[in-house]
């Protein structure tokens, strides 16, 4: 059997879907083999990719941690309240490794990252009057992503 | 986004009934909002980011916020009533600090931007107070110069 590193771990290769694969190929799994199936590969997914090895990957971190942000903070008005929540902090306290990912991420989908980004770079490229609009006040931070490459 | 999420957050939404008037949105804020701003997110945030009226001090208080829309011509009145030929707006605050605003529409009704999520019309001001916006600290009209 080969292996596979995933953070400090090793582990083999053949995943819990590729079993899943090969029993559905068999033809044999019913509904309920099926569910059976399905809650089989999760446990096998926390066993093989706890929690903690999930964040050591920063990718992972911060996709992780932005989801709660949006789910926690988007019936706020109050910018402070978005910025100060604890998980943002977090973003935050990830440091530059977290500059790209916030680009890539408002690239795609605008929100309110520019608190992070000019807390992390000390920057802040943000024209005077495109203070406050959103889609604007975007493509500075992705103009300037670009110029510091950042974005390619 | 659906009512759902609105309804848990809000819950006295549900037995008063409202309406969703908007898609989901961040182009602006409730605060822009109930000024009529559909362009712009405004906030006195430290960070000089967001966008507030230059000749007001970017300090997140109730004084600050209505010195704000005193800029548009809103000045402090009493009541919530719908006053013909006035437009009103409501500031919440909850533990001292400005959360949300809200504007009166000709039905006497209210509309609301919630957070990133849709603009709502709701019936009164109270359906929006709670552990979230807190309650409704000031209220402001303006002259629409059309009473109707």
């Amino acid at each position: 059997m080969t292996y596979a590193n995933v953070g400090a771990l090793r582990v083999p290769k053949q995943s819990s879907k590729d079993l899943s694969a090969m029993l559905i190929d068999t033809g044999a799994m019913g509904g309920e083999s099926a569910l059976i199936q399905k809650e089989y590969e999760r446990s096998v997914d926390h066993y093989l990719f706890p929690f903690t090895t999930r964040w050591a990957n920063p990718i992972t971190k911060f996709l992780s941690l932005k989801k709660e942000w949006e789910d926690s903070t988007a019936h706020l008005s109050s910018i402070t309240e978005i910025a100060m929540h604890p998980v943002y902090q977090q973003i935050i306290g990830m440091g530059p490794i977290a500059i790209p990912l916030i680009l890539d991420e408002m690239s795609k989908n605008p929100n309110h990252w520019f608190w992070a980004l000019k807390a992390i770079s000390g920057e802040n490229p943000v024209l005077p009057e495109h203070r406050g609009r959103i889609k604007q006040m975007t493509e500075d931070w992705l103009q300037w992503g670009k110029k510091q490459g950042y974005i390619k | 986004m659906n009512g759902k999420i609105v309804e848990d957050l809000f819950p006295q939404l549900k037995v008063s009934g409202y309406s969703i008037t908007s898609p989901p949105t961040q182009e602006y804020n409730c605060i822009a909002w109930a000024a009529g701003d559909d362009e712009v997110c405004w906030w006195p945030d430290t960070m000089n980011i967001y966008y507030w009226p230059p000749q007001v001090q970017r300090v997140e208080t109730i004084e600050t916020f209505i010195m704000a829309y005193e800029t548009l011509g809103y000045v402090v009145c009493d009541t919530p009533e719908y006053e013909p030929g006035f437009e009103k707006i409501a500031i919440y605050e909850k533990d001292g600090k400005p959360t949300h605003a809200a504007r009166q529409l000709n039905s006497g009704h209210w509309t609301s931007k919630l957070g990133r999520l849709e603009d709502i019309e709701h019936p009164t001001l109270n359906t929006l107070a709670g552990s979230s916006y807190g309650s409704v600290a000031v209220l402001m009209k303006r002259a629409t110069g059309t009473p109707s």
